[in-house]
């Protein structure tokens, strides 16, 4: 009986790593990068709403605003720990952003306290009852695997549909041929950044009202989600998406079936598996290898 | 990025810097130096501030009164960060470096067990004032440098038992215990516990720091028809344990180590978090006392944050770090010197001493620790602040 | 004289840092003793890191699972009474190499954040396997009270232990110091710096990887087992994520790939939180901010950045001949039989018979797209073929492995010249020298046997080499590259030599003398096998050449019978005529585009030498030439993709000199580039829509009479690019170019890979533009169309331009068949 929340619960624990993932994959198919330490993303996206609801602003609008101020930390981190390293065709950006991320974590305990806080939501009081059964879950578990959903789908449409996705599409097909076309090759590497830190703010403030708020809360997840995007494949956004979901059932099952001492022993090991198999992810396409 | 100075020279600089840094340390004579290694940073650091706190009042108050030997008190700290690697370094760097007179530290028992050689091999008196684990001070050394002011594990998971059965009636207790070496250790203690009394165990579950969500645990638990929980955990994490009882739905008592006394643990556990019921050797909320009243106004003078006894949180930290202080401060009186083997015979030759938690009787002449079950209270989180539950509880 | 110092220098600073590491120990107070041995062992870790990330070019965020295999072996054995520490610790040791053999296995599969990812799985499954075992490993808590060292019963103290932390410190990095030379430790730099290359003299590339997993995961288990006595506990919280990423850390501060910089970067490391320890809360902000500065300031690490070269000592040797250079033996023919290869469902190369026999120079040509570069490929063993062998004499090669390939005589030098670069010329040589027979591991410096050296050298010197040869290689001018790149290759004494465009980027002079290099390697017995584009330098060097047209062979024969052949004629200059020369436009108006004295080219090679160029309003301008002569670089410059060393360039009056690619397509002046480069995986519809980003209004009445013109493409606008035939791609990347409303098109190559039926449409649709008004500017390797098309043309040759005038003119010129086939044919 137990078993369906423990799904429920665990495919919307998937898909918080999932939106963080997807914001790896947004900057990785345009320019080979991702920000490692995106965890801290999402940390900010939690503290910020913390902050400012308790700073009496109204909910939405705090929600908006710490969406807008992720997105620019994500500009900066692309200023300040992606652009000088691709310049010089370095590999560098790697640690630079794991060292971005100490920066911002350490900076915030500072700002905010190292205590955890509670960030109350109303969709996280009641759970559902579907008539006399109590399914044991809030109806949160139930709207992010949505948001999820629905973000991977506008990002899919928005790259789709509107001329800027388009381009976006381009860079990451051929910098030169879009380059040519007239497309300001490094304003889309650093919106990609900027979006890929707002979809982790977003992941971050949906999952702190069933966890809580503490400025050191984003380096599990960005682990889980850095997974959870090599699980998938880098390059494949419905990869990551399944991958996020999968991620997500395996640890609930694991942790049900043989306890959780053996949960990240599972998960990890399978990525490994997976990547020892198919070294480009699940979903993702294997590279040419030119000579 | 402008670089207008060569990088050659920016680096050759900070090399400079980081060398006259180096060549500033060195010890003083005129003080005593008091050391404390805690968590100064991540999820402990709040406690880790209690423990300085408790301490810097006591320190306080013994410079007031013309420090000890002449000499004023000093209190150094350093971060363990939780990690006992760091720890050590950190207890080597204030025992040899910084030439402490007396070591306090171990918020966290690994970290404490791993500094228990360091300054044995020292000579140095090693005062624990948090950390609970058995071992620590049952360290199998001989003398016995290691004292402690605070709880102590085996007893704790006997009166945890001991409470549950009695005010809950449970049958068939499970466990719910961090997935970290301080639940580890209280895993062994609970179970042998409940051995002691015959009750048959549920289950034991380990859940993580970071783990959003204990349902598969305590669903685990449920089904094995546990009608109480036994929980072992730091704030967050047990806070994490109540909402997913409330988002299972399981009406179950929880009879806890002192973890949720750290923080804010009913803001972040939300209505239910009274469910909680947990160990305490010192409340502020309880009854009035000459030293609770002095100890207050001094808190409330020194840190802008508390104003009143509900803000003294954690308590157990401030409370068992004032009286350890003190204690040390005796013991230093008796032996005369700064010598760690005497100041070490010193503690086990203090008399009487009116502290804040209760008044010490020769607490060192028998045994290591200062504290036994006689002492804890049971309290639970009333609208935000820590209140002892009535004492027929125990 | 002058290497014994530099020699005695560095030992002489290595034995001060033990002596001062050891006095340290001794004399210091308690606590530095015991830093000092924190530092050692760090450094211990980090050098063996440095053998995966500096000489391998693996990162690795899981080697503090290693560490913590040498620790929990030396604790659980020790303090449990099973073994004496000094079993347990090569037990740990060897423990973790054998599971980085392990791990290796599916980490060299991955690259790039893959690697990171594996690795980190990896470090987190130690972990929490450390904290499950806990009969073994005590669990969480971790073992405590290990037992100090013992040295003939005797315990060592702090100190003590410190010091032995040093010595083996000391050891390592002399082992490292051995490795970082010989063979192996050169091996694992070339794969780094070119897997290719590297599999091409006969090393491979997955085993040098493996190895050096191994001992990475060997240091840090080294390390690891001494800290167990030295800290006297171990719990896993150690050795977490932490942990791996310190490790990192301490590398790339100290500058991976450099001796120091372990060293240093331990040093660093160690010592920052005494410095910072006051700081408490700030303590971690600081440090991470440090690691930020550093990265910016100093990529290459501390080391790296007060490093000085080491002074040349190259005893000077004379050029020999090769007969006396190579040993004289029986060299064997490479052939290929039957061989063809699909790419993505396309026939790249179709039932391809070719024989390289010893002892000759045989050349490939064709146009550009034939396949020359994969049949050499293939050759090579660098591509599995789908259908035929090869066979070196008599003997069946094995696909695939290329460096099975090169170690049974196959050598080859690479299009885009690939050196180990961050390797000296001659190490280049040594290292190739050994054939993938690497030596021990210990085994000493490559450059230690003089004979040796006197062997590379003499090839370098023999081959034209002039330079320094312990100039780090990646530091060659372009020449240099060509030359020290087949003296690499001859040092493998092979049978057969490949060569894929070894002249493009030479002057005609270095040409010559490549030539006559060729021809005396050849005369030497190796056979050579030759892709170039200049037909000077194949209709002199060559004893015989096949003519490769779209995967199929079509001509082979003697260089005089190749030059008359008229189907090798057309493929060449095209022989179709299509109508309507232009109208010559009036020379009076202002040129619409023009260069001037514009210089340019990559790295060190230049390849334009003063271009002047004008285009006029509504003209179009051919500009011919072959490969090689800057056509596609002038392309690019214009296009503002590649930046000019120099000169000036003005587009409708206005100097675009300093405008971005954007700005340059937003006045108009929009490039259509070689190989069309449509956007692949996006549909038609979709880049053609792209065409109108910088003008995005009217994009859709613009789109529509576009579309009227390519009525093909209006059929399948929802097609994805990448699936269309080459002639609709290239239409489509003209209609794409369209959109931008552009005022003058740059057309590179347009005619490239396209059937004679799609190429007279393309060039009718062309005309069709010319003939509206649109001013453009053709590079095609089809001479025929472009001057057809064009009033005016240019001749392009080396870098400079050889003639120019009415395009009715040129095409009669003898100057544009001298530059397609060269001068003494």
């Amino acid at each position: 009986m137990d078993i369906l929340p423990a799904l429920l619960t665990g495919l919307a624990l998937g898909s918080i790593y999932g939106l963080i993932a997807l914001g790896f994959h947004i900057t990785a198919s345009v320019c080979g990068a991702v920000n490692f330490a995106q965890g801290s993303s999402a940390m900010l996206g939690a503290v910020l709403v913390w902050m400012m609801v308790e700073a009496g602003w109204p909910t939405p609008i705090a929600i908006g605003a710490a969406i807008i101020a992720c997105g620019v930390y994500g500009l900066i981190v692309e200023r300040a720990a992606i652009r000088p390293f691709l310049a010089r065709k370095s590999e560098a950006w790697l640690m630079a952003t794991v060292a971005l991320g100490l920066v911002c974590d350490n900076a915030m305990m500072l700002v905010f306290g190292a205590e955890p806080r509670s960030l109350a939501s109303p969709l996280a009081q009641a759970s559902i009852k579907a008539g006399d059964v109590d399914l044991g879950i809030y109806p949160l578990h139930l709207l992010i695997p949505l948001v999820m959903l629905t973000l991977a789908a506008g990002i899919d449409l928005f790259r789709r549909r509107t001329l800027h996705g388009v381009a976006m599409l381009a860079v990451a097909q051929n910098r030169d041929a879009a380059a040519i076309m007239g497309i300001p090759v490094g304003r889309v590497i650093a919106a990609a950044f900027g979006l890929s830190s707002a979809l982790a703010g977003i992941a971050g403030m949906l999952v702190a009202p069933l966890s809580h708020v503490e400025s050191s809360m984003g380096v599990v997840l960005g682990l889980k989600a850095f997974a959870v995007a090599i699980l998938g494949g880098l390059g494949s956004a419905w990869g990551i998406v399944s991958a996020a979901l999968l991620f997500g059932l395996v640890e609930a099952l694991v942790t049900l079936g043989i306890g959780s001492g053996y949960t990240q022993i599972v998960t990890f090991l399978l990525v490994i598996v997976v990547l020892a198999v198919r070294p480009d992810g699940l979903l993702g396409r294997a590279q040419v290898r030119k000579v | 990025m402008a670089i207008l100075v060569s990088r050659r020279s920016i680096l050759s600089g900070l090399a400079v810097g980081a060398a006259a840094a180096l060549s500033g340390c060195g010890q003083r004579a005129d003080r005593i130096g008091i050391g404390l290694i805690t968590a100064l940073t991540a999820q402990s650091a709040k406690s880790g501030e209690a423990i300085s706190r408790g301490l810097s009042i006591a320190i306080d108050e013994i410079n007031a009164n013309g420090g000890l030997l002449g000499r004023r008190l000093e209190l150094i700290r350093r971060d363990d960060e939780s990690n006992p690697g760091k720890g050590v370094i950190a207890a080597r760097e204030l025992l040899y470096k910084e030439g402490v007179a007396v070591l306090f530290g171990g918020l966290d028992t690994p970290v404490a067990r791993a500094i228990v050689p360091i300054a044995t091999s020292a000579r140095t008196p090693f005062v624990v004032p948090w950390a609970a684990g058995t071992a620590i001070t049952h360290n199998g050394t001989a003398p016995n440098y290691v004292f402690r002011v605070s709880a102590v594990d085996e007893l704790v998971d006997k009166a945890m038992v001991a409470f549950a059965r009695n005010n809950y009636g449970a049958r068939r207790p499970g466990l719910i215990l961090l997935n970290n070496p301080w639940g580890q250790s209280n895993e062994k203690g609970l179970k042998a516990a409940l051995a002691a009394t015959a009750l048959p165990l549920a289950g034991s579950e380990k859940f993580e720091h970071s783990d959003v969500d204990v349902t598969p645990q305590l669903g685990r638990l449920r089904a094995a028809g546990a009608d109480c929980l036994l929980m072992v955990a730091t704030v967050g994490p047990s806070a994490q344990v109540v909402k997913s009882l409330d988002q299972m739905g399981w009406d179950v008592p929880i009879v806890s180590h002192w973890g949720p006394a750290g923080g804010r643990f009913s803001e972040l556990a939300g209505p239910h978090a009274n469910r909680v019921k947990f160990v305490q050797t010192y409340s502020f909320l309880g009854a009035d006392s000459p030293a609770k009243t002095r100890i207050l106004a001094a808190l409330e003078t020194k840190y802008p944050d508390i104003e009143g006894p509900q803000d003294v949180t954690p308590a157990v930290g401030v409370a068992n770090a004032y009286d350890a202080m003190h204690l040390a401060g005796l013991a230093i009186r008796k032996a005369g010197s700064l010598d760690g083997e005497a100041v070490r015979r010193g503690f086990t030759r203090i008399g009487r001493y009116e502290g804040l938690i209760k008044t010490y009787d020769a607490p060192f002449a028998h045994g290591q620790d200062a504290l036994n079950e006689s002492d804890y209270i049971w309290a639970e989180f009333d609208r935000g602040h820590i209140v002892p539950l009535p004492v027929k509880a125990v | 004289m002058t290497i014994l110092s530099h020699r005695t220098a560095t030992s002489s600073f290595w034995c001060l840092c033990v002596l001062g590491g050891v006095a340290g120990a001794l004399l210091l107070n308690g606590y530095y003793a015991f830093v000092i041995g924190q530092i050692a062992l760090l450094a211990i870790a980090g050098i063996g890191l440095n053998v995966l990330i500096g000489l391998s070019g693996q990162f690795s965020f899981g080697h503090a699972a290693f560490y913590a295999i040498g620790a929990y072996a030396v604790a659980i054995c020790t303090s449990r009474g099973w073994l004496p520490f000094w079993l347990a610790w090569p037990l740990g040791v060897t423990l973790a190499v054998g599971v980085g053999a392990l791990l290796a296995l599916p980490a060299l599969r991955v690259k790039g954040p893959y690697l990171a990812m594996v690795t980190i799985a990896f470090g987190l499954i130690a972990e929490q396997t450390l904290v499950e075992a806990e009969s073994l490993t005590g669990g969480q808590s971790g073992i405590l009270q290990i037992p100090p060292l013992s040295v003939l019963g005797l315990a060592l103290g702090d100190r003590a232990m410190a010091i032995v932390a040093i010595l083996v410190a000391a050891l390592v990095m002399t082992a490292y110091n051995l490795l970082y030379a010989n063979g192996w430790g050169q091996a694992m730099r070339a794969v780094r710096d070119s897997e290719n290359a590297a599999a091409s003299i006969g090393i491979s590339p997955t085993l040098t990887r493996v190895v050096a997993f191994m001992i990475s995961a060997g240091c840090c288990a080294l390390a690891g087992g001494l800290s167990a006595p030295l800290n006297s506990f171990v719990t896993p919280q150690s050795f977490g994520l932490n942990f791996s990423i310190l490790l990192v850390l301490s590398v790339v501060i100290g500058g991976a790939g450099s001796r120091l910089g372990p060293v240093m970067g331990a040093t660093v490391i160690g010592l920052l939180p005494e410095l910072l320890s006051s700081f408490e809360a700030y303590r971690i902000l600081g440090y991470a901010a440090l690691v930020l500065l550093v990265l910016w300031l100093a990529p290459r690490g501390i080391a790296g950045a007060i490093s000085r070269a080491a002074p040349d000592h190259a005893a000077p040797v004379n050029a020999e001949a090769f007969s006396s250079l190579l040993p004289r033996r029986h060299r064997d023919a490479l052939s290929g039989c039957g061989i063809g290869i699909r790419f993505g469902g396309v026939r790249a190369i179709d039932n391809l018979d070719i024989v390289v026999p010893a002892g000759t120079v045989t050349a490939l040509i064709g146009p550009n797209g034939a396949g020359k570069s994969t049949v050499i490929n293939i050759l090579g063993g660098f591509y599995r073929s789908d259908d035929g062998e090869r066979l070196i004499g008599e003997q069946v090669l094995p696909p695939g492995r290329p460096w099975l390939s090169a170690r049974a005589g196959i050598a080859r030098t690479y299009q885009t010249s690939a050196l180990f670069d961050s390797m000296s010329v001659e190490d280049n040589v040594l290292l190739a020298m050994r054939k993938g027979h690497l030596g021990k591991l210990y085994g000493g410096a490559l450059n230690r046997a003089a004979a040796d050296v006197r062997h590379a050298r003499a090839l370098l010197k023999t081959c034209g080499f002039a330079g320094a040869t312990s100039t780090c290689a990646g530091d060659l001018p372009h020449v240099d590259r060509r030359l020290v790149e087949i003296a690499r290759a001859l040092a493998t004494d092979p049978d057969i030599l490949l060569l894929d465009e070894p002249a493009a980027g030479l002057s005609r002079t270095e040409k010559r003398a490549l030539g006559d290099l060729l021809r005396e390697i050849a005369g030497a017995g190796i056979g050579i096998g030759l892709v170039e584009h200049d037909m000077g330098l194949v209709m002199g060097v060559s004893d015989r050449v096949a003519v490769l047209r779209t995967g199929v062979l079509i001509a082979q024969g003697s260089p005089a019978e190749i030059h008359a052949d008229p189907l090798v004629r057309e493929a060449y200059l095209g022989e179709r005529r299509i109508g309507g020369q232009a109208a010559t436009v009036p020379k009076n108006g202002e040129p619409c585009l023009g260069t001037y004295a514009l210089h340019a080219g990559y790295g060190a090679v230049d390849v334009l030498h003063g271009i002047d160029i004008e285009v006029r309003p509504g003209e179009a301008v051919a500009l011919l030439g072959a490969n090689g002569a800057g056509k596609s670089t002038l392309m690019r410059v214009l296009s503002g993709l590649m930046t000019p060393r120099s000169g000036h360039l003005r587009f409708d009056g206005l100097q675009i000199g300093a405008l971005d690619t954007r700005s340059r397509v937003c006045q108009g002046l929009v490039l259509v580039p070689e190989g069309r480069q449509i956007f692949p995986e996006l549909s038609v519809y979709d880049n053609l829509r792209l065409g109108s980003y910088s003008q995005p209004k009217g994009a859709a009445a613009r789109m529509a009479s576009i579309l009227e013109r390519l009525p093909r493409l209006a059929t399948m606008l929802d097609r994805q690019a990448g699936l269309l035939s080459g002639g609709e791609q290239q239409m489509l990347a003209i209609g794409r170019a369209l959109m931008s409303c552009p005022r003058m098109l740059l057309l590179d190559e347009p005619s490239l890979g396209l059937s004679p039926q799609m190429t007279s449409d393309l060039f009718d649709l062309l005309k069709l533009l010319r003939d509206e008004g649109m001013a453009m500017l053709v590079v095609d390797q089809m001479a025929d169309l472009a001057v057809n098309l064009s009033s005016r043309a240019y001749i392009l040759r080396e870098g400079r331009i050889s003639a120019t005038g009415a395009s009715a003119d040129i095409i009669s010129d003898k100057s544009l068949e001298a530059s397609y086939f060269g001068n003494g044919a």
